[in-house]
């Protein structure tokens, strides 16, 4: 067998591809319209993930702090909580939903979030904003736990399973897109459109990428409502895109309401949106429109222009989120090139079971690495000590410098890509994708040949 | 000087004694703002942890070391690749970062072994780099991992390393004020007087409180090198561990972010009667005066006055250029902690600004009492400021550009202010001459942008003027002023280069034989 599936040798982490779950349920969070977060813990957990989040995006986003201070890590904060909630209730009069989300801090301190949403559903809401509508949603993310993947997969299923609640058939399908950027969910409900679904998207975050108005904005914020979130539960199937990232929640309405359900594949490249297309009109009825045969021929076009003059053999390495890293390596065999090194960034247990993972160890025929619980030192350490060379990095920001110090073209995509202006409005999924990705892809590969003076004159006659 | 109550902040009584607007000859004894006291929940407030404070601020700018926090990936995650404190080895320390990776297993059974296991593997992966400094966490400190104890370990069994620790978490306190106060200490306590230096010259001080945010701290090395001084040290910006274990040493300590670091400089005092002399590197006359404090403290003013002429002549026609085009325009000055009071007198003296707001995220009163008496009348003062109070201020305020962080940044720029980061800057280095007028660049080109006026539009609403292809900041900014401004052959703009670091970098210096004999002060 020529795939090998691995867990990273070392027990410690030498720069990280991922961070820690709170920052997940942040990232779920913020997607929600009159939401704001409220992040149990210290203030170092929210003001670092903003700043993240708006590095990313270049735009600002509401969450809130239970500060914890040291008296609360010793005698217990739960009062802070029920304070930062009263608190954000008199200052937002907008916000209707306020998720809380644990850390480790207040985790191992065993704060009881669940106890404090009762009191307050019983107490002060009833007391203090009778006649308001507010949700509160305690989410467990400790830090000491999975990672930003799990911390998002937690978070949607926890809302999604608070508000879901069976009505009437809608006649739409929910579609969990996972951690995805505006250009991609600008993408998705574009082929939904074609194929003429109407489709309950979780979450809404095009409007992060907000517009300068002469009225003035000052935040960014998601636009999925509580009545989205509600008939969830009325949807006439289910399709989540990603395994790990809206998979628990798509489970949770398939047990809970015998709702059809699809997970995966993510839909990076031509193959995998097919699949995306089938298994809509698998749920729904519809034919797949002729609209769309001449966009996938677009694409088709465009990357047959690339893949076996410029793509063919080229070794990639690829590190991310998991099922980012497995849809962009799918794709990277579909152009004729060799991902030989995919690094996933947290130690899910499911991994080595993944089916995807394990088609790839039965029919990948050149030498290729799979590592889980990977950091990016596994990636340095094998160009810089151990000979691996590469023609191509695929992956977010926070790898940058090995690109940089070992002179090889990268190709920016995930979360974060801060080094870049404006990724988050260009999608990886779909057609549209398919084609960014590709001449994404050949446009580095083209003015690395022009920096390094390799066969640059090829170009000449492209 | 009444306090200030914000209609946002009315439903929260304890917010009213932390803003006041200073009144008509009045001073800070009429009134101050209440200051690092506990957050308030649910406030929004911008405040970070006493983790970050240590380490992100104060441990990581620190150049030949391994940076490792001991608890889950993300604290490490967090602080990573978020501030611009470059070094002269290759930013080492911006580029690699360490976690223990600390799991569920490790939260009930301790990650004592499991922490032994990442500083020898940390120390295999980077063979040359032999000194490592480590960092608590929520999650280690709650648990109660005896990190001095492993780090103890480690060196008695690998005795070419050294390990310093710091026990700062997150919840240490109301900002990351207390890390920085934890991390000051914890050094001076254990690696201060650890290794002796070599002295090369009569007149040796320690650089306190300084983080080389793009460059600064080369800048101001580079003055001292030109005076014969020795820079026995940086705290920390390019700062080497062991140059900072030998601190006991200098002459001298000279202390520029008194916020952050004045803790170390006290204790170097009481124990080893260092004296402590603040300097402030930001701004012509600041920046004058602290040399010639320096000169003055080792009998050598005529080499701080050569500098301070030399470089006056080279940058002031360019610094006066922009207070022309400077001058009344309004500011939030909106920074973390020092830079309210190092910035707050001096852009109003040197650039013609009138601030009409500061605030401090993680300041003490102390920074409020220097920020206060430098403001003018009718500024805005506002501790531990939250998201709704600063877009309430700006509103009020109307200012013309705010110098704050990057996120509060994307605030103002949604309601169309313009912004400059006071913490990692724009185009820095801020600190000397040339960086001051950098500074006032960066001021000019924000205010002046054509594409950010663009945006005060509404195309649905507004005749459009036709005639207009484009405009030029000079073409906006030289609008309204007299032909013997704009034509003065005595102003100019910026003539620098992009980069001004890499040259100073190799640079060598008049030599200044030492008159004393050299050993042990």
């Amino acid at each position: 067998m020529q795939c090998e599936v691995k867990n990273k040798e070392r027990v410690g982490v030498i720069n990280p591809i991922l961070t820690c779950q709170p920052c997940g349920a942040q990232y779920a969070s913020i997607g929600i319209k009159e939401c704001i977060g409220i992040v149990h813990g210290g203030q170092g957990c929210v003001m670092f993930v903003r700043l993240l989040f708006s590095q990313h995006f270049k735009e600002s986003f509401e969450l809130a702090s239970s500060s914890l201070h040291e008296d609360g890590a010793v005698f217990g904060a739960t009062h802070r909580v029920e304070e930062a909630v009263d608190v954000l209730l008199m200052r937002y009069p907008h916000v209707k939903v306020i998720p809380i989300i644990s850390t480790c801090s207040t985790e191992v301190i065993g704060d009881d979030i669940d106890g404090v949403v009762l009191k307050l559903n019983s107490g002060l809401l009833k007391e203090k904003y009778a006649g308001r509508e507010v949700h509160l949603i305690p989410i467990h993310s400790p830090s000491f736990k999975g990672s930003m993947v799990s911390g998002y997969d937690v978070a949607v299923k926890d809302i999604v399973s608070h508000f879901a609640k069976k009505d009437k058939p809608n006649g739409k399908i929910n579609l969990f897109t996972g951690w995805v950027n505006p250009g991609d969910v600008t993408a998705l409900k574009h082929l939904l459109t074609e194929i003429q679904v109407d489709a309950t998207v979780l979450f809404e975050i095009e409007s992060f990428d907000s517009p300068l108005m002469p009225d003035g904005n000052s935040v960014s914020y998601g636009n999925t409502t509580i009545e989205d979130l509600t008939e969830t539960a009325d949807a006439l199937g289910t399709i989540a895109l990603n395994r790990y990232e809206g998979g628990q929640a798509a489970k949770y309405l398939e047990n809970e309401f015998d709702i059809p359900t699809i997970i995966g594949p993510t839909p990076i490249g031509i193959r995998n949106t097919d699949i995306f297309l089938q298994n809509v009109k698998k749920i729904t009825g519809k034919p797949i429109p002729a609209s769309l045969v001449r966009e996938r021929g677009i694409a088709l076009d465009a990357l047959t222009d690339l893949t076996h003059m410029f793509f063919a053999d080229k070794k990639v390495a690829i590190y991310g989120n998991a099922d980012l890293v497995i849809g962009l390596a799918e794709f990277c065999l579909d152009l004729e090139m060799k991902p030989v090194l995919l690094l996933l960034g947290d130690d899910n247990t499911s991994y080595p079971n993944d089916p995807r993972i394990k088609a790839l160890q039965e029919n990948v025929s050149f030498e290729m690495e799979v590592i889980m619980n990977a950091d990016l030192w596994e990636l340095e350490n094998r160009i810089k000590n151990e000979g691996l060379e590469l023609d191509l990095i695929l992956g977010h920001s926070k790898g940058r410098f090995i690109s940089i110090d070992y002179n090889i073209p990268m190709v920016r995509v995930g979360f974060p890509t801060y080094d870049r202006a404006g990724l988050y409005r260009h999608p990886v999924v779909g057609y549209a994708g398919a084609t960014w990705l590709g001449e994404e892809i050949a446009n580095t590969l083209f003015t690395d040949m022009e920096y390094k003076k390799n066969k640059e004159w090829v170009l000449n006659v492209w | 000087m009444p306090y200030h109550k914000f209609k946002c902040s009315e439903c929260i009584p304890e917010r009213e004694k932390h803003a006041v607007v200073k009144g008509p000859g009045e001073d800070i004894t009429s009134a101050l703002p209440l200051g690092y006291l506990n957050t308030i929940p649910g406030s929004i407030s911008e405040r970070g942890c006493a983790y970050c404070g240590a380490k992100h601020v104060i441990g990581t700018p620190m150049k030949d070391v391994i940076h490792m926090s001991h608890g889950p990936v993300g604290c490490t995650y967090d602080t990573w690749q978020t501030k611009r404190y470059i070094s002269d080895n290759d930013n080492f320390q911006l580029k690699y970062t360490y976690a223990t990776d600390m799991k569920e297993k490790h939260i009930i059974f301790g990650a004592e072994k499991l922490l032994k296991q990442n500083i020898i593997e940390a120390f295999k992966a980077f063979p040359s780099i032999k000194r490592m400094t480590l960092y608590q966490t929520c999650a280690s400190a709650l648990i109660g991992d005896d990190i001095n104890a492993i780090a103890a370990e480690v060196m008695e069994e690998m005795p070419e390393v050294d390990i310093f620790v710091c026990n700062s978490p997150g919840f240490g306190g109301p900002s990351q004020s207390g890390g920085h106060h934890k991390i000051n200490i914890a050094w001076i306590n254990q690696k201060v007087g650890n290794v002796e230096p070599k002295i090369t010259s009569d007149y040796v001080i320690n650089y306190v409180g300084e983080y080389n945010i793009q460059g600064d701290q080369e800048v101001m090395v580079d003055y001292f090198k030109k005076m014969g001084i020795q820079v026995l040290s940086t705290f920390t910006g390019n700062g080497s561990y062991d140059d900072l274990r030998s601190m006991h040493r200098a002459h001298l300590n000279v202390l520029e972010c008194a916020r952050s670091a004045e803790y170390i400089c006290n204790e170097l005092k009481v124990r080893y009667g260092t004296p402590r002399l603040d300097i402030d590197g930001f701004g012509f006359e600041p920046m004058s005066a602290s040399l010639r404090k320096v000169g003055l403290f080792f009998g050598i003013e005529d080499r701080a006055q050569a500098i301070i002429d030399e470089e006056t002549a080279k940058w002031k026609p360019e610094l006066e250029w922009y207070k022309e085009r400077l001058k009344g325009k309004k500011v939030c000055l909106w920074p973390g902690g020092s830079k309210l009071w190092h910035w707050a007198h001096v852009i109003h003296d040197e650039m013609g600004l009138e601030v009409v707001s500061v605030y401090t995220k993680f300041g003490h009163q102390g920074d409020m009492e220097k920020g206060i008496s430098r403001c003018e009348e009718g500024t805005l003062a506002i501790d531990d400021p939250n998201e709704l109070e600063g877009l309430e201020a700006m509103e009020m305020l109307k200012p013309d550009i705010i110098f704050t962080g990057k996120r509060p940044g994307e605030v103002a720029k949604k309601i169309r202010v313009p912004y400059l980061n006071a913490h990692a800057y724009h185009n820095g280095p801020w600190k000397g001459y040339e960086g001051w007028v950098r500074f006032a660049r960066d001021i000019y080109n924000a205010i002046y942008s054509p594409i950010h006026q663009l945006s005060l539009v509404d195309i649905s609403k507004e005749e459009i003027p036709t005639e207009t292809k484009f405009l030029t900041q000079k073409m906006i900014s030289d609008m309204n002023l007299s032909e013997e401004v704009t034509s003065s052959k005595d102003l100019r703009e910026y003539t620098g280069k992009y980069d001004i670091i890499s040259e100073l970098r190799g640079k060598t210096y008049p030599d200044f034989p030492a008159q004393k004999k050299l050993s042990a002060v």
